[in-house]
């Protein structure tokens, strides 16, 4: 997979480090602002309340 | 077949690398934010207390030209307080000395993400009734990690900008189910209070981690004062 990816970035291995930090960072971005955010509400730590709204 | 084999070990690498990044967004990321939102909070209610703009009441003309503070109407009551907004700041000496939070109305997921949330259904701050607080026990900047330490006895201070409330915790910390809603009762059968009062509830999660049961404490309106009088004795040192 990572193989595959490497393979089809353009330009030297310099420029394909590059963009491979790019994507990574990318992905990491996406996944604090909003994966992560959708998935936490079904985790347990919210609920404080006793009329569980 | 050596194609699938690395390609399945590197989906499971690339699975157990966003488990962890969710651990550290859970236990880490989560308080970072929070507390710069918490913070921000406070400082947007104490910026709207020094425009003078304490209580949003609906038929507050805005600034008053008369200008004479020295003649407060007499228990004036708060206009409703609007859901997701701040409204008030609690400060609980026990959990630490610059332990200090922001109240805001509601108790939705989001609203409990910016502070403590009050419930939207029970009394307003000093009005007579239970006024009824929750907040994360974990994640979200911690805010009732120490919960359990708190004792009969000890101060909850809440300010909204004209008057410091001094509650004093009479019974806590309570354990009972999340379905168990009477704890947030006018008169809460549990607490040991047999007469209409001010009173005061604060509710989070246990175990720390979990959400099978919940923890209580309930105190009761010691004292006020106007805030020109300064801090109240608690929050003094």
């Amino acid at each position: 997979m990572y193989g595959w990816i490497w393979r089809h970035l353009p330009g030297n291995a310099w420029v394909r480090a590059l963009i491979s930090l790019a994507l990574v960072v990318a992905v990491v971005y996406v996944l604090f602002n909003y994966v992560f955010p959708w998935a936490e509400p079904l985790l347990p730590f919210n609920d404080v309340t006793v009329d569980n709204q | 077949m050596r194609v699938v084999v690395r390609t399945v070990s590197e989906l499971c690498i690339t699975v157990g690398t966003v488990i962890v990044l969710f651990v550290v967004y859970v236990l880490f990321w989560t308080g970072v934010k929070a507390d710069h939102v918490m913070d921000d909070q406070i400082d947007r209610l104490q910026e709207q207390w020094a425009q003078g703009a304490v209580r949003p009441t609906a038929a507050a003309p805005g600034g008053e030209s008369g200008g004479e503070a020295g003649a407060p109407e007499s228990a004036p009551s708060p206009g409703p307080y609007s859901t997701d907004k701040p409204f008030a700041i609690m400060y609980i000496p026990r959990l630490g000395f610059t332990w200090n939070k922001p109240v805001l109305e509601g108790t939705a997921t989001k609203t409990l993400k910016k502070g403590l949330g009050h419930y939207a259904n029970t009394a307003q701050l000093g009005q007579k009734g239970n006024f009824s607080v929750a907040g994360h026990r974990r994640t979200y900047g911690d805010p009732f990690k120490d919960f359990p330490r708190l004792r009969p006895g000890d101060a909850v201070v809440l300010t909204d900008g004209t008057t410091w409330f001094t509650y004093r915790i009479d019974k806590g910390p309570y354990k009972t189910l999340p379905t168990d809603i009477e704890v947030i009762d006018a008169v809460p059968r549990k607490s040991g209070y047999t007469r209409e009062g001010r009173y005061l509830t604060l509710t989070t999660c246990d175990p720390e981690w979990g959400h099978s049961h919940r923890l209580i404490v309930w105190a009761h309106l010691d004292s006020t004062q106007p805030v020109e009088a300064g801090k109240p004795e608690a929050l003094r040192r």
